[in-house]
């Protein structure tokens, strides 16, 4: 049976008819709207979702540069680069449950964790669609556990074999050299205009950070075409979408080579290896040339780049000897009785004292109502005498007689309260007090007496002794201290070629200096020279200065017998140069609260030149090409 | 059946009835139906092009011929036949979403499925046309003066209300308010007093909350990286960003066909059920997109046109219902597919790929079609 039909033509359901604008109204907004949206998203926004859907399909992968190594000057790599395996994601592919699948599988600790979820948030908010690495240098069972696991992961994981930085010789400079790591997200907005990726690493400190230009190369690019899943496809049509050049190989960086003598650097490390805190400084004196520089403690940079913990960072940070610190450079200490050539040029070359004039030292030394204690009595003493016993009266009537303006004009003749210029690691000024800066405190002549035996105010640094003792012992030539010797490209050209550098002669007289030159010989050869006992050596004639700068947070007296790191201990110096005849080297050390110099840093200095004069020093080698200053 | 119609009947037997159906078929909605299933067929050809689907172009073109068939078939047999059968049919429908629930493998976490042979049977999508015929009679039967009282009128609302509730604790939420809006769209334009159904909506409404205790996990998710999809752009959010870069890209005139990037390099999973717009907008950019509209709206408007004009409230009712299906699938769809609706699983009429859909909108639109055969009297 069928239904029946509303006879007649009258409307069958009269409330349709009379709904049916509502209907027309409600279906025309409908359509209205998504007609907008697709003008919104299609017209108006049509450039943006193209470029969007282009870079979709669009791969980038950048080539990673070769890094230059650091070497030597006998080429023997100080910085180098091993392969190694670092894990990869591309941020849009792998989700918080992917990162914890991974972290998972590696078992990784907690800060790699923390590592590992910070670098792919910034990825995610950066460019989520480039592979970024996140963990870097992972070994071989890490890589392995990650290539086998690829289905689990999913998408969006992967291993790279890339070349890494390596420290063949783990501590070995590690102040001088450097160290490198990840830039921050602010950092690599800079970065990237620099051609720099977020995986890559950049030099931190030492010579790595100061010379990142030379040894960083540029990275390579590759385009292709990618599926959702990451996949390259070929695609003929696509490869249209590529912008650009679709192979760029990368470009390796420069080599750079040291002044550095990794033998000799070794060496005055193992020379140093039982104090507490030290720093050692080697230069050759007819070039400027830095031969080995020590800040002990250190760290390694191997575990720096790449591998600190944070409670190591933390550990290092608490470290009252500051292992961070370049201590040749960064940090100035009170040079004690080794700046008293000071005083001594400035009143020869004013002729206010003769080498043979006299004094009567009694141990003590009147103004006013202070007095201040010599060493010993060492009775009636000549210049060179009281060089040899380091006087402190002898010099302190000097003091009397040059000022302490006349002081301070030597003092930065020869390099002292100014950098240094070596360009690395801070490389402080310290400072070289005279009236003007004792202006607002009053100056007292009790300021002059201090500043003649390096007390007080004055501060210099290791590397600015050196450059001062390297002048003295050549005949007053102030060079430019100097750490790299040239730039080479990989392919073996020489890109730069660095030429020592005399930045004065020192205004001191040559015969003046020879003065001085003649009492630090006795300081180490004759009966009572403070160095004879510790730093006098049977196989080369070595002339120098012992110091024993006392600090200021001194609470109670030196305790000179015990070894170890005590703050309130004198700083043990010993600065020279050897041979004393014949100068090749100028040596500083600096026992950091060692307390005695002559006990404690002139054997120091002994050992080091010994070392260099007996296992280092190679007769092939072609004498060091000095500049014009250095003809005779 | 009338002495009218029988006499009609009688009298177009042999060519002189092919002349009569040939000239009063509705040539427009015809039409307009072959425009987008061609474009259906069109678009995936080029989303599975050359990939390891490319069978699904096949099978779709399987299931438009038999859907092409069953129209005709359809518009031939007289609806009002059906009339009879709409409880039965709603019965029966129900019977199925329940036996796919005991029956089926879960597949993606939920039972929609119904193995026949080799073809998966989606009783959902057929229950839309057994509840709209059901809906029809009730509104044809009340108005007629059957089914005064509320005790008569209640077992057919739990009866219509039965297959939205089961389809809904499937879970398959998109598919079950889909019904429901398709339902209530009906009944607001033809049922006298609204109030009930206002009342009806209002207490909907208020159990949402309820709902959203006891929705699925990746439902809740659904919802959530609609309201924000950048948020997650690994997550659900993606499907969202992939589909809005593909009809973004598309701009003015499109990238051309069967050079959609978006679509060949798989950035949207799954896209000819679900996505099928985003590669037709990435292909043929404003242009296309907007020509693709205006064939659908005019299929609502036309249908709709057809139930003002129905020879009686059965055939009005099941014209509206099919309009609303219409409207609501490709409204929801392609609101979806452009980021102002949440990812659900409601397929664009005759062009996403899938047997089940697109038999039933041949089906449903070969009902219509009837409907607009005998609405001067067949």
């Amino acid at each position: 049976m069928l239904i029946r039909s509303a006879p007649g033509d009258a409307p069958r359901s009269p409330e349709l008819h009379r709904r049916l604008r509502w209907l027309i109204a409600v279906v025309a907004v409908a359509f209205l709207v998504l007609t907008a949206r697709l003008w919104q998203l299609q017209i108006v926004r049509g450039d943006q979702y193209f470029e969007a859907a282009r870079s979709n399909v669009v791969a980038e992968r950048f080539l990673p540069s070769v890094r230059g190594k650091i070497l030597d000057r006998d080429g023997v790599p100080l910085a180098d680069n091993r392969p190694a395996f670092h894990i990869y994601v591309v941020p849009r592919m792998v989700d918080d449950a992917a990162r914890d699948r991974l972290a998972q599988l590696l078992r990784l600790d907690p800060d790699e964790t923390e590592r590992l979820r910070t670098r792919l948030a910034a990825a995610r908010e950066r460019s989520p669609d480039r592979a970024v690495m996140v963990l870097e240098d992972q070994g071989r069972d890490r890589a392995g556990l990650v290539a086998q696991a690829r289905l689990r992961l999913g998408p969006g994981i992967e291993v790279r074999d890339e070349p890494y930085r390596d420290y063949p010789h783990g501590t070995l400079a590690a102040h001088l050299i450097g160290y490198m790591n990840q830039p921050s997200s602010r950092e690599l907005a800079e970065l990237e205009a620099l051609g720099y990726d977020a995986s890559e690493f950049i030099g931190r400190y030492g010579i790595e950070r100061e010379w990142e230009n030379f040894l960083h190369g540029k990275k390579g690019i590759e385009r292709y075409i990618t599926n959702a899943k990451g996949e390259r496809v070929e695609d003929a049509e696509a490869e249209d979408l590529i912008e650009g050049p679709r192979f760029v190989p990368p470009v390796s960086g420069h080599d750079v080579v040291l002044t550095i003598d990794a033998e000799l650097q070794e060496l005055a490390e193992q020379a140093v290896r039982a104090q507490a805190a030290a720093a050692v400084a080697v230069i050759d004196v007819d070039s400027g040339r830095i031969r080995a520089l020590v800040s002990t403690p250190s760290f390694d940079p191997n575990v720096m780049t790449g591998h600190l913990t944070r409670a190591e960072h933390e550990r290092m940070q608490a470290d009252p000897r500051r292992p961070y610190v370049d201590k040749t450079l960064q940090q100035h200490y009170p040079p004690g009785s080794t700046y008293k050539f000071v005083v001594a040029s400035a009143a020869l070359e004013d002729a206010l004292v003769s080498p043979h004039e006299r004094m009567m030292c009694t141990g003590a030394h009147q103004l006013g109502r202070r007095t201040f204690h010599c060493l010993s009595s060492h009775g009636v003493i000549d210049l060179l005498q009281a060089l040899e016993h380091s006087c402190n009266i002898y010099f302190w009537k000097l003091s009397e007689r040059v000022g302490i303006d006349r002081m301070a004009e030597v003092a930065r003749d020869f390099g002292f309260g100014a950098p240094t210029g070596l360009g690395i690691n801070g490389d402080v000024p310290g400072t070289v007090p005279d009236r003007a800066f004792y202006k607002d405190r009053g100056f007292q002549i009790g300021h002059t007496l201090n500043a003649a035996t390096g007390q007080g105010d004055v501060e210099v640094t290791v590397l600015q002794l050196a450059m001062a003792y390297a002048a003295l012992a050549n005949g007053g030539r102030l060079f430019a201290p100097q750490v790299v010797e040239r730039v080479v490209a990989a392919t073996g050209e020489v890109v730069a070629e660095y030429e020592p550098v005399v930045r004065r002669r020192v205004a001191v007289s040559a015969d003046n200096l020879e003065v001085i030159r003649q009492g630090m010989w006795r300081v180490a050869n004759a009966e009572g020279g403070t160095a004879h006992t510790y730093g006098h050596s049977d196989i080369v004639d070595i002339a120098g200065k012992t110091g024993s700068a006392q600090v200021r947070s001194r609470r109670s007296r030196d305790d000179e017998g015990t070894r170890g790191w005590d703050p309130r201990r004198s700083h043990a110096w010993f600065a020279g140069w050897a041979p004393a005849s014949d100068p090749e080297i100028a040596v500083v050390v600096l026992i950091e609260h060692g307390g005695s110099g002559g006990r404690v840093a002139a054997p120091v200095a002994k050992e080091i030149i010994e070392g260099y004069f007996t296992r280092v020093k190679k007769e092939s080698r072609p004498a060091p090409a000095a500049g014009e200053e250095a003809a005779p | 059946m009338t002495e009218r119609s029988v006499a009609l009947a009688r009298a177009s037997l042999g060519g002189g009835r092919w002349r009569r159906f040939l000239a009063r078929f509705d040539w427009p909605l015809f039409l307009a139906l072959a425009i987008v299933a061609v474009v259906g067929l069109a678009n995936l050809y080029s989303a599975t092009y050359r990939t390891a689907h490319s069978v699904k172009f096949d099978n779709q073109v399987m299931w438009t011929s038999a859907g092409l068939g069953l129209y005709i078939v359809i518009t031939a047999i007289d609806y009002r036949t059906l009339h009879r059968l709409a409880w039965i049919g709603l019965a029966l429908a129900v019977i199925a979403i329940v036996a796919v629930k005991l029956l089926s493998d879960p597949i993606k976490g939920s039972q929609r499925w119904f193995e026949l042979g080799s073809v998966n049977v989606q009783p959902s999508e057929v229950a839309k046309i057994a509840v709209i015929l059901a809906l029809a009679r009730l509104l044809h039967d009340r108005a007629q003066g059957e089914m005064q009282g509320p005790a008569e009128v209640a077992p057919a609302l739990i009866g219509l209300a039965l297959p939205i509730v089961l389809v809904a604790v499937q879970p398959d939420l998109g598919t079950a308010s889909l019904i429901a809006l398709i339902a209530l769209s009906v009944g607001f334009l033809l049922v006298k007093n609204l109030w009930p159904l206002v009342g009806g909506v209002a207490v909907a409404l208020a159990l949402l909350p309820v709902l959203w205790e006891r929705m699925e996990e990746y439902q809740r998710g659904r919802v959530l990286a609609f309201l924000d999809p950048s948020a997650d752009p690994t997550g659900l959010g993606w499907h969202t960003q992939q589909s809005i870069f593909a009809v973004g890209s598309g701009r003015m005139s499109g990238k051309g066909f069967m050079d959609a990037t978006q679509n060949h390099f798989n950035f949207l999973p799954e896209h000819w059920t679900d996505f099928p717009f985003s590669v037709w907008a990435e292909e043929w950019g404003f242009i296309g997109s907007v020509a693709l509209l205006l064939v659908f709206a005019f299929l609502v408007l036309w249908i709709v046109n057809i139930a003002l004009n129905a020879r009686d409230r059965f055939g009005t009712a099941i014209c509206l219902g099919m309009a609303a299906m219409l409207f609501w699938h490709v409204v929801v769809n392609i609101a979806m597919v452009l980021g102002l609706a949440p990812v659900v699983g409601v397929t664009l009429p005759l062009v996403s790929y899938g047997g089940s859909s697109t038999i039933a909108f041949f089906v449903g639109l070969g009902l219509v079609s009837s409907v607009s055969l005998r609405r001067h009297g067949y």
